[in-house]
C-alpha cells in the first residue's frame, strides 16, 4: 500500500490495457457505443482500426454484435456506461451472450453515485444484482486503476462472458504493480484485523481502509476484504473472515438489495451464520451532485468512511452489551 | 435458373422438411407449424444448395453461417438440418421432450450444452431481434479474418417489430457488409394476428431501401426465385442484401396456410397422418408450350408464369426420334432468360447421347431422355453428365415400352420418369385410358425400390384426364391443349388445380374415416371443404357441422 496517495482514473488504465493487449492478441475486437472516447476505447481504436467497431448509440445491437464476433473465435470487449448496459440489455447478455457462454467482456464505466451531475437516469446501483444472477456471467468490480490493469490482463485469458465494472471519477490508488495476483474467485485482504471484517469492492475500499485506520486509533482491530470478483466468490475467505471476527460490515456503492452484501450474506447464512450488516444504497434513487459535491452525495447514501466507523461501533457496542450475539 | 442444383431433388427433401417438422409438432402437441412451413423453402434452399456446410464436420471453418433469428421455426428448422444429414430425422419424435437436443427453440451447440443441443444449430433464438446483430458481428468477424464465408440470417415479419432490429439495419450498411444476407420471412401473421393490424411493417420495401439495404423482392415459396435472389446478392458490393420473401404462413397444408390460429398450435397427433398424406399429394402443373396456335414461346412462357405454371414443359423433337419437329437447345438458350420457372426439357430425340451436353448449356432444369433412345452404357454417361451439372435426370417412356431393367439399379439418380399417355410426336392427342393403371402400377414397383422421384403424366392430361393420372401416383401433370388451346389460360390451370384437389381431398376423407377422424377432419378443413363439397358429395355432412 502506498503511503502518500496517488490518483488515478479506471478508464484510463482500461483503455491503455487494451491497446497493449491489442498488439499482443491479434483475436481482441472491441465494440464501442457512440461513447469511446470516454471509456477510452478509442486508443485501441486508434491503434486497430480494423478491430475496433463503433456501433452508435445502440446498445442492445452493440452487445449481440459483441455475442456474433465472439461466436466466430474473437475476444470481443464491448464498453459503455454501466447505466445503459445491465438493464437495457439484459434480454440480449441473457439470451445472446451468456447461455451460449459466449467470449464476450461487458466493460462498463461510470457505475455507481460517483457518475455524479448526470443524475439518477445514469448513476447505475442495480447492475451487480442483475448480471450475477445470470448463469455463465462472472462479475468483476476492481477497486482501483492497478487492479483493472491486472484484472484486464486476467480476463483475456478466460473464456466465457465476464461483467467488469468502473467508476468514473480518478480514485485513490491502492496497489502496488505486483500486490496481488487478482485471480478471478478470490480476495484480497487488505488490512489484518479480528474484531470484524469490512467487506468492499469498488470505490467503496479505499473508504473501508480509512475507516479500518481510524479504527485502529481507537484500539479496534478490523480486517478489509478488496471482494473484487463477486461472481464467483471467494467463499473460503468469507466463512474465514465470519469464523475467525465474527461480525462482517459489507460496503458497496450500489443497492442493497442483490449487490456484494448480499452474496457475503447468502454465504454466511450457509456456511457460517453470523451478524452481517449491508451497508448501501437503501433501494432509492440517486440525484445529481457536481464533482465537487460528490462527498455530500455519498455522505447522503451513508457510503463514508465515518458511517463505516459507526457501524462498527455501534455492532461492538450492542455485542458488548449483549444485544448481538 | 442457371444455377447449379437439382431443382426436383429439392423439392422433394422440402417436402421431407414439412413431413418430419409435423411428425415432430405432433408428437410434441406443441410448437409452431406456420413458422416453419413459411420458410421450408428458404432453409432447403440455404442447406441443399447454397451454404457451405459439412454435416459431418459441423465446426468446419469454411463454412457459411446460417442464423436463425426466428426461433420459433424450430421444427422446421430442425427438420431442415436431419433432412441434411445433421442428425437422424427419427430424432425429430423427440421435439419439445425433457432431456432432448431438439429444445422448443434452437440452442447454439456447445459443449456444456452437447446435451441440449445439436451440432449445426449457431445461434441461440428465441428472444426474438437479436440474431441480425449477431450475423453482423459474424460478417465482421470474416471480413477481419479476409475469410470469404457469408453469413444467412432469416427475420421473421412479426420480428422486425423489435427496435434492434432496425439499430442492426442502420449498421450493416456502415460496414458494407456485402457477405450478409437476409431473409425476411414475409409470411404477414404474427401471434396476435396479421402483421399489418398488430404493428404494420409495410412499406417494408421502401423501409429497408431507406436504411441503405441491396433490396430483392421475391415469392419465397419459389425454389427458382430463392436461387435466383441470391444469386443477385452475390453479384452486389459493398451492400448487405435483404431477399424480402413473400410466403404463405402454414404453406403445405391447406387449413393451416395463412391462419393466424395456427401459428404457434399443433395439430392432434391423429391428424398427421392425414397431414403426411397432403405433403405427399403435392404435385405441379408443367404446360407444355408446344400445344395451343402457332404464337412465339416467348408469350406462352409469360402466360403460363402469370397463371401459375409451377414449370415449362418443352418437348423437343428432332424428326428422326419422332416425326414432328420442334425446337433443339438453341431454342431453349434463347428462351431461358424470360423466365426463373423451371424448364422441364424432354428430349423426344434420336442419340441423346450426342447433344447432352448442349441442353445442359442451355441452363435446362430438368433433362429427360427416353430410353428408347439410349441403351445403358450410353444412360450411364447421360447421367453423370447430367448430374455432374446439379440438374435433375429423367426418363421417358412410350405407351407401349416398359421400364428397362437397367432402370432400377439408377434409381437414385432419377428425379422423374415420364411415362407417355399418348404416343410422342404431336400435341392434341387423346389419353390411352390404358396409360392410368401403367402409372398405378408402376408407381408401386418403383416405390417398392425406394424411388423418391416424382412420376409424370404426359400426354392428353386435362380436366376430364387429371384425376384419374393424380390417383394413379403423378405428381407433375404435362398439359398442353388443354392450357394453351384455352382462350383463358388462367382459368384452364384453375380448372386443373381444383380437378387435382378434389381428388386429394377425396382420398384424405377417406383416409380420415380409416382413422375414425372424419368429424374432427370436417371441422379442421371446413373452409377448404366448403367450395368443394358439392363434387365430394359432403354437402349435408358440411352444413351440419
Amino acid at each position: 500500500m502506498n503511503s502518500s496517495v496517488k490518483f488515478a482514473d479506471m478508464r484510463s488504465a482500461y483503455g491503455n490495457t487494451l491497446a497493449e493487449l491489442g498488439m499482443i492478441n491479434k483475436n481482441i475486437v472491441c465494440v464501442g457505443a457512440d461513447t469511446t472516447d470516454s471509456l477510452k476505447t478509442k486508443k485501441f481504436g486508434d491503434k486497430f482500426p480494423e478491430r475496433f467497431f463503433n456501433i452508435g448509440i445502440a446498445e442492445a445491437n452493440l452487445v449481440s454484435i459483441a455475442a456474433g464476433l465472439a461466436m466466430t473465435g474473437k475476444i470481443a470487449f464491448a464498453s459503455t456506461y454501466a447505466a445503459f448496459l445491465p438493464g437495457r440489455c439484459l434480454d440480449q447478455i441473457r439470451n445472446a451472450i451468456c447461455y451460449p457462454d459466449l467470449n464476450v467482456k461487458l466493460v462498463v464505466s461510470h457505475a455507481g453515485l460517483t457518475v455524479g451531475p448526470d443524475g439518477a437516469s445514469h448513476q447505475q446501483i442495480e447492475d451487480i444484482a442483475i448480471m450475477r444472477s445470470i448463469p455463465n456471467m462472472k462479475v468483476i468490480t476492481p477497486s482501483d486503476a492497478v487492479s483493472v490493469t491486472r484484472l484486464i490482463k486476467n480476463i483475456v485469458d478466460i473464456p466465457g462472458p465476464f461483467y467488469i465494472r468502473l467508476a468514473r471519477p480518478s480514485s485513490e490508488i491502492l496497489y502496488e504493480e505486483n500486490d496481488s495476483d487478482f485471480k478471478i474467485g478470490k480476495g484480497n485482504i487488505l488490512r489484518e484485523g479480528s474484531d470484524m471484517t469490512i467487506i468492499s469492492c469498488g470505490l467503496m475500499v479505499y473508504k473501508s481502509l480509512q475507516a479500518a485506520d481510524n479504527l485502529k486509533k481507537n484500539g479496534i482491530s478490523c480486517r478489509v476484504i478488496d471482494c473484487y470478483s463477486i461472481k464467483p466468490i471467494d467463499r473460503d475467505l468469507v466463512i474465514a473472515a465470519a469464523k475467525e471476527t465474527g461480525y462482517i460490515i459489507t460496503i458497496e456503492e450500489h443497492n442493497y438489495i442483490g449487490g456484494l452484501g448480499s452474496a457475503v450474506t447468502e454465504i454466511c447464512s450457509e456456511e457460517y451464520p453470523c451478524y452481517v450488516k449491508r451497508l448501501g444504497i437503501k433501494d432509492i434513487f440517486g440525484e445529481s451532485a457536481r464533482d465537487s459535491e460528490l462527498n455530500l452525495l455519498l455522505e447522503k447514501h451513508g457510503l463514508t468512511e465515518k458511517e463505516i466507523e459507526r457501524h462498527v461501533l455501534s455492532t461492538l457496542y450492542r455485542i458488548k452489551n449483549g444485544n448481538l450475539s | 435458373m442457371g444455377f447449379s442444383m437439382r431443382y426436383l431433388d429439392m423439392k422433394a427433401k422440402i417436402r421431407e422438411i414439412r413431413i418430419n417438422a409435423i411428425k415432430g409438432i405432433a408428437e410434441a402437441g406443441s410448437g409452431h407449424p406456420g413458422a416453419s412451413f413459411s420458410a421450408a423453402e428458404i432453409m432447403g434452399v440455404l442447406y441443399f444448395r447454397i451454404l457451405k456446410h459439412d454435416p459431418s464436420n459441423p465446426e468446419w471453418s469454411g463454412r457459411d453461417y446460417f442464423i436463425n433469428s426466428k426461433g420459433h421455426s424450430a421444427p422446421g428448422f430442425y427438420a431442415t438440418l436431419a433432412v441434411a444429414g445433421y442428425f437422424p430425422t427419427d430424432e425429430m419424435k423427440n421435439l419439445r421432450k425433457f432431456g432432448s437436443r431438439l429444445q422448443g427453440h434452437p440452442v447454439r451447440y456447445s459443449k456444456y450444452l452437447e446435451n441440449h443441443s445439436l451440432p449445426g444449430v449457431e445461434y441461440s433464438a428465441g428472444s426474438e431481434g437479436i440474431g441480425l446483430s449477431v450475423s453482423i458481428g459474424i460478417a465482421l468477424s470474416n471480413i477481419i479474418d479476409n475469410k470469404k464465408n457469408r453469413v444467412y440470417v432469416l427475420l421473421g415479419d412479426g420480428e422486425t417489430n423489435e427496435g434492434q432490429i432496425w439499430e442492426a439495419a442502420m449498421t450493416a450498411p456502415k460496414f458494407k457488409l456485402d457477405n450478409l444476407v437476409v431473409f425476411l420471412d414475409r409470411n404477414r401473421i404474427q401471434q396476435d394476428g396479421f402483421t399489418e393490424d398488430i404493428m404494420p411493417i409495410d412499406p417494408v420495401r421502401d423501409k429497408w431501401l431507406a436504411f441503405n439495404w441491396n433490396v430483392i423482392e421475391i415469392n419465397g415459396h419459389k425454389i427458382e426465385q430463392i436461387m435466383d435472389a441470391l444469386n443477385k446478392s452475390g453479384q452486389i458490393k459493398d451492400k448487405p442484401t435483404i431477399i424480402i420473401a413473400n410466403t404463405i404462413k402454414g404453406n403445405g397444408i391447406k387449413h393451416m396456410a395463412n391462419n393466424p390460429q395456427w401459428h404457434g398450435r399443433a395439430p392432434h397427433h391423429k391428424q398427421s397422418p392425414l397431414l403426411i398424406q397432403e405433403l405427399e399429394g403435392d404435385y405441379m402443373i408443367s404446360p407444355s408450350i408446344i400445344a395451343g396456335e402457332k404464337e412465339n414461346y416467348e408469350e406462352k412462357i409469360r402466360k403460363a408464369e402469370r397463371a401459375g405454371a409451377d414449370m415449362i414443359h418443352l418437348d423437343v423433337m428432332d424428326g428422326k426420334f419422332v416425326q414432328n419437329t420442334t425446337f433443339l437447345a438453341d431454342t431453349i438458350k434463347k428462351l431461358r432468360p424470360i423466365t426463373n420457372l423451371p424448364f422441364d426439357t424432354h428430349l423426344m430425340i434420336e442419340n441423346p447421347y450426342e447433344y447432352i451436353h448442349e441442353y445442359i448449356d442451355a441452363s435446362c432444369d430438368i433433362i429427360t431422355v427416353h430410353t428408347e433412345t439410349c441403351n445403358e452404357e450410353q444412360f450411364i454417361c447421360i447421367r453423370d453428365k447430367v448430374l455432374s451439372h446439379g440438374i435433375s435426370l429423367g426418363i421417358a417412356i412410350n405407351p407401349e415400352t416398359k421400364l428397362p431393367n437397367w432402370v432400377f439399379p439408377n434409381l437414385n439418380s432419377i428425379d422423374v420418369i415420364i411415362i407417355m399417355s399418348v404416343h410422342p410426336g404431336f400435341s392434341g392427342q387423346k389419353f390411352i385410358p390404358e396409360t392410368t393403371s401403367k402409372i398405378f402400377n408402376l408407381n408401386k414397383i418403383l416405390k417398392n425400390h425406394g424411388f423418391k422421384g416424382y412420376i409424370e403424366a404426359d400426354g392428353g392430361i386435362d380436366a376430364s384426364t387429371v384425376q384419374q393420372v393424380y390417383d394413379a401416383g403423378a405428381r407433375i401433370m404435362v398439359a398442353g391443349s388443354a392450357v394453351f388451346s384455352n382462350s383463358d389460360i388462367n382459368s384452364a390451370i384453375i380448372q386443373l388445380r381444383h380437378k387435382t384437389n378434389v381428388t386429394l381431398e377425396r382420398n384424405l376423407l377417406r383416409k380420415a374415416d380409416e382413422n375414425n377422424i372424419r368429424k374432427d377432419w370436417l371441422v379442421a378443413r371446413k373452409h377448404i371443404l366448403i367450395p368443394l363439397a358439392n363434387e365430394l358429395g359432403i354437402e349435408d355432412e358440411i352444413n351440419e357441422l
